[in-house]
């Protein structure tokens, strides 16, 4: 390893350094303030790596090659900055989240440092996935990335301030991501090794030369790599993979939700761009048909059960199930230079957009909760659970701020113009045309207006004129100041790459 | 630099209402009226232009102002607002209207007043927007932005189902644009592949090359848009409840500004961009807009309530719209203007009327109401101008424009112009039966009881100034319908001069430059305008 390639992942080195300093800290001094604070400070430095290699990739070198297993380039980077970004956004809900369950005061009661470790230890998997160009370092930072969500999903439990319920909740989600997981790992592992038998390598350059004389020989190769989209498409929650979805984004701590989210479908999204970019498996009909397929399934079925739903954190599970869905389809569009731009267009929408909902719901739910410390509440009731729609009946009277946030980020998720959810069905729109997909479109349109129906019930929730009188116990909603400022720059930051485009357009193209 | 502004005082207006209202608790009111003053005082500007100039617009396709600013140069969209004759028109019409419902509700309003003028702003913001702007991604954008705030004011301020009725009417006028985006990202597209041309602007879209076929379904993608907002007769149903649950201010916006919005795209933009196209679908709209000219009016026969009497009238009255600007000749389009115009006065009039019945009786049910005209003389004598103005009184607006439109599609379509005049009977029957059973006859238990408890009050002097200056109005277009005609003119003339080539020259066979012919292929490279890089 030179030192040229060392310094191409100092993102990852700053991670792995944060970690073995957290991990540290932990050990001789707990504080929850101060390691959230460590772990911030890890993410911001691992920012500043990634524009620092990105100064130096600008001069004259396309990407840098570490050791044959990862391959840095802008586009990598810039997938790396996405994760990092929202990964900041998960420690602040976390703060925020760990900060009404645990107790300070007692020792040995509640661990809410570990939440941090774990956090950097799925970002450093997420990082390392998006640079991934073999298939050991795709299965290690995977694998990575899923072990450490296992623990985060059922860390209510670490909580001693969380209601029983949550509590079973939790680890129920996370128990339910541990067995489905492990099955797409292996069904994943295995197509690996499908594909390594019939082309003797692992890395996705070699792989590339085996696909190009694919019609030659046996059909082992595409076996495999059909497995491994399957792997994938579980990750992604694509249907038919999708079954996990619902139940553990309800069970799950909000900004682990949040997390799995945005940074767990994010990074699988980056891989497998680069992974079909690389090995040009456009060209391969039953690959794409499959994948046309799953996000027919996805955009409908997703946009259909979500109508169903209740419980806001369920409806947007359902939701993202149908936003992948659209993602596929700008991806389908093959190994173009529009095809990449609109899926990464679509993707730091889909981030901020799902990001900032949870974190109002999550926020939200923070804040009954300090009201009713332990769920002493009738949680039953459906205007009490802040998880429940009814909770959100008048809230943009009751709070007008957040209540705006949240109609942004609905709103976006709509897909309505001034949002940049409006500029990715754009982008989707724009591919499939020149894709000639008009299937795939017409079950976008479709899953826009089913969509439509689901967001705007929650809209108009929001801005219902008669709240219950019985419902009074809840009052305004407070939230800690550094969620006011995440959900205003996250809103900020939605309207303005929703007005002026043009700015996140050139920041894509430049990679 | 003026359209901006129009427009971007009334955004500002919104705000500035919504925040006076939350910090203030009051003020919004005024301030609304204050914006909307002075955005039709900066639009009186061009009246001037207008006057002096009215040969400008003949001789070539000249804006009478525009503004044009980069937007997205990635998609050659820019911020192109333009105005000319019809755009003028619409602009009027649409500040009008505001002005009017703002000052027929002034007092309606309780619950949350700046919210309520916020989106009563952004709404005619976003019109003004749709009728301004000549790029087509800006076009959509403030379709769908005009959208939202509508939504809010229909599910905040309605009436008993008004969630049910928002969800509705979001949900159709949202689907069928979604279908208009695709359309008009696939006639960009092919444009591009056929040109190299990468833009949304209007002006250089009109010369795009394309198939018959693709022509054929991209403006499919277009009608069916602006069918649905027209409305047209498969996909009217939104409108009744839409109508009937809005607040009386957003049924006159519905009613007076919105639907229009649908007429003026046909007319801007399906008519001009697909010529061949429309020739071919003409006899089809033609016959949807005659049905719907009869359906409206039987169906408008058959309601209790008086609102949703009202709203089936106007599906009556915008299928007389859709078949003249289908006829494809000048008088019928002129025609049908006419009637955008006049039936935004009439009916945004006679909601005006009924919000104000149900704010004294609380009812629009017609079974309890009746005997009106000894209680409420001045409400009874307006209603029935408006109504007769509805049913095509002669000397009234109304008139001059079913005629025209009338008289223009019988040259070139006569069975169906024949259907289409069936409505007018039905429009005297359904009118005339709404002032029987309200304003005439016995008076029902109920308004007795009313005014036993407290006498009932007949318009205040703000309310008869507003509605009497519309009835001077439509009177003034049924008199001297001229300087609308002439103002229209150039606009029409142009919108006109390509469907007619086109139908002339039916039957040659054009070129054809299909998709597979194409150039190029795919969405060009990014022209990075030195953006960062990471």
């Amino acid at each position: 390893m030179s030192a040229q390639e060392v310094h191409a992942i100092l993102p990852l080195l700053v991670l792995s350094g944060g970690i073995v300093v957290l991990l540290l800290q932990v050990s001789f001094w707990r504080g929850h303030l101060a390691a959230s604070i460590t772990s911030l400070i890890t993410l911001v430095a691992a920012i500043f790596a990634c524009f620092q290699v990105a100064g130096r990739l600008t001069s004259g070198i396309d990407s840098i090659a570490v050791t044959g297993l990862l391959l840095v380039d802008h586009t990598a980077l810039f997938f790396c900055l996405l994760l990092l970004l929202a990964a900041v956004a998960v420690a602040i809900l976390g703060f925020n989240y760990l900060q009404q369950r645990c107790h300070e005061g007692k020792p040995f009661s509640s661990y809410p440092e570990e939440f941090y470790i774990l956090l950097l230890l799925v970002m450093l998997g997420a990082t390392t996935l998006v640079c991934a160009s073999h298939f050991a370092s795709f299965f290690l930072a995977l694998e990575l990335m899923s072990l450490a969500l296992y623990p985060l999903l059922g860390f209510a439990v670490t909580g001693d301030l969380s209601p029983q319920r949550d509590q079973m909740q939790s680890l129920e989600s996370g128990i339910k991501y541990l067995l489905l997981s492990a099955l797409s790992t292996a069904v994943g592992l295995f197509g690996i090794a499908l594909i390594y038998a019939a082309s003797g390598v692992l890395d996705f350059g070699g792989i590339a030369a085996a696909v190009a004389k694919l019609h030659q020989g046996p059909n082992l190769l595409l076996t495999g790599l059909t497995l491994l989209l399957i792997a994938m498409a579980f990750k992604l929650s694509l249907v038919p993979f999708h079954i996990w979805t619902p139940d553990v984004y309800q069970g799950a701590p909000t900004p682990i939700t949040a997390l799995i989210a945005t940074v767990g479908k994010g990074a699988v999204v980056a891989v497998l761009l680069r992974f079909f970019a690389q090995t040009d498996l456009f060209a391969l009909p039953t690959l794409t048909s499959l994948l046309a397929i799953t996000a027919v399934a996805s955009m409908l079925a997703g946009n259909l059960l979500a109508l169903m739903q209740n419980n806001i954190k369920r409806l947007l599970a359902y939701s993202s199930i149908a936003h992948i869905g659209y993602l596929i389809v700008a991806f389908l569009i093959g190994n173009s230079a529009f095809g990449s731009e609109a899926v990464i267009y679509y993707l730091v929408a889909y981030v901020i957009t799902t990001l900032g909902a949870f974190a109002v719901v999550g926020l939200i739910a923070d804040s009954a909760m300090a009201q009713a410390p332990g769920g002493a509440g009738p949680i039953n009731d459906s205007t009490s659970d802040p998880f429940q729609r009814d909770y959100y009946r008048g809230l943009l009277w009751r709070s007008p701020w957040l209540a705006c946030c949240l109609a942004a980020m609905l709103l976006s998720l709509a897909g309505i113009p001034l949002t940049i959810g409006f500029i990715g069905k754009f982008y989707i729109f724009a591919a499939g045309v020149q894709g000639q997909m008009w299937m795939l479109l017409a079950a976008v349109v479709i899953g826009s207006a089913l969509g439509l129906f689901y967001y705007l019930r929650l809209l108009l929730t929001m801005v219902q004129r008669d709240p219950e009188p019985a419902s009074a116990a809840v009052g305004g909603v407070r939230i800690a100041t550094s969620g006011q400022i995440l959900l205003l720059s996250l809103t900020a930051a939605l309207l303005l790459f929703g007005v002026f485009p043009q700015i996140l357009i050139n920041w894509i193209n430049a990679l | 630099m003026t359209l901006l502004a129009i427009i971007a005082i009334l955004f500002i207006g919104g705000v500035l209402a919504w925040l006076s209202g939350r910090l203030l608790g009051r003020g919004s009111r005024w301030i609304s009226l204050f914006s909307l003053l002075l955005a039709t005082a900066l639009l009186g500007r061009y009246w001037p232009d207008f006057t002096a100039g009215a040969d400008v617009g003949s001789g070539g396709e000249l804006w009478w102002d525009s503004l044009q600013l980069t937007w997205i140069p990635r998609f050659g969209i820019s911020f192109f607002l333009a105005v000319d004759g019809l755009g003028f028109l619409m602009l009027a019409l649409t500040l009008l209207m505001g002005l009017f419902g703002l000052i027929m509700t002034w007092r309606d309003i309780r619950f949350r007043r700046g919210f309520f003028y916020f989106n009563y702003l952004w709404i005619l913001a976003g019109v003004i927007g749709v009728f301004t702007a000549m790029d087509l991604f800006l076009f959509f954008f403030f379709w769908e932005v005009m959208l939202i705030p509508m939504l809010f004011l229909i599910a905040v301020w309605g009436y008993e189902q008004r969630i049910y009725a928002a969800i509705k009417f979001f949900i159709f006028t949202q689907a069928s644009s979604l279908l208009m985006l695709i359309a008009i990202v696939g006639l960009v597209y092919l444009h591009y592949s056929n040109s190299g041309q990468l833009t949304f602007n209007y002006r250089e879209l009109l010369s795009a090359q394309i198939s018959p076929t693709a022509a054929y379904w991209l403006m499919l993608g277009f009608f069916i848009a602006f069918a649905v907002k027209l409305p047209a007769l498969p996909v009217h149903t939104w409108l009744p409840d839409a109508h009937t649950q809005a607040p009386t201010a957003g049924s006159i916006l519905l009613a007076a500004i919105l639907l229009k919005t649908g007429a003026y795209g046909l007319l801007r933009f399906t008519l001009p961009l697909f010529p061949e196209a429309s020739v071919a679908f003409a006899p089809v709209a033609m016959t949807i807009g005659a049905l719907s000219v009869i359906y409206g009016a039987v169906l408008a026969f058959a309601q209790q309530d008086m609102k949703r009497l009202v709203a089936y009238s106007s599906v009556s009255h915008m299928g007389f719209v859709l078949l003249g600007l289908y006829a494809l000749n000048t008088i019928a389009v002129q025609g049908a203007i006419m009637q955008m115009i006049a039936h935004g006065f009439s009916t945004a009039a006679l909601f005006a009327l009924v919000g104000a019945l149900q704010q004294r009786l609380h009812t629009r049910d017609m079974a309890q109401l009746g005997g009106l005209w000894a209680s409420l003389p001045k409400l009874s004598a307006i209603a029935l101008f408006f109504a007769v103005a509805s049913l095509g009184l002669p000397g009234l607006g109304n008139f001059i424009a079913e005629f025209l439109v009338l008289l223009g599609s019988f040259d070139s379509s006569r069975w169906i112009t024949v259907v289409a005049a069936i409505g007018l009977v039905g429009a005297a029957l359904y009118a005339l039966l709404m002032m029987q059973r309200v304003f005439f006859g016995e008076s029902r238990g109920l308004n007795t009881d009313a005014t036993a408890k407290e006498p009932v009050i007949d318009l205040n002097p703000r309310e008869t100034v507003a509605l009497l200056s519309l009835a001077v109005a439509l009177v003034f277009l049924g008199l001297r319908p001229q300087p609308v005609f002439d103002i229209a003119a150039p606009s029409v003339a142009g919108s006109l001069a390509r469907a007619e080539a086109a139908r002339t020259e039916q039957g040659t066979v054009k070129a054809p430059t299909s998709i597979e012919t194409a150039t190029r292929s795919g969405w060009p490279k990014s022209i990075s305008t030195g953006g960062e890089s990471l």
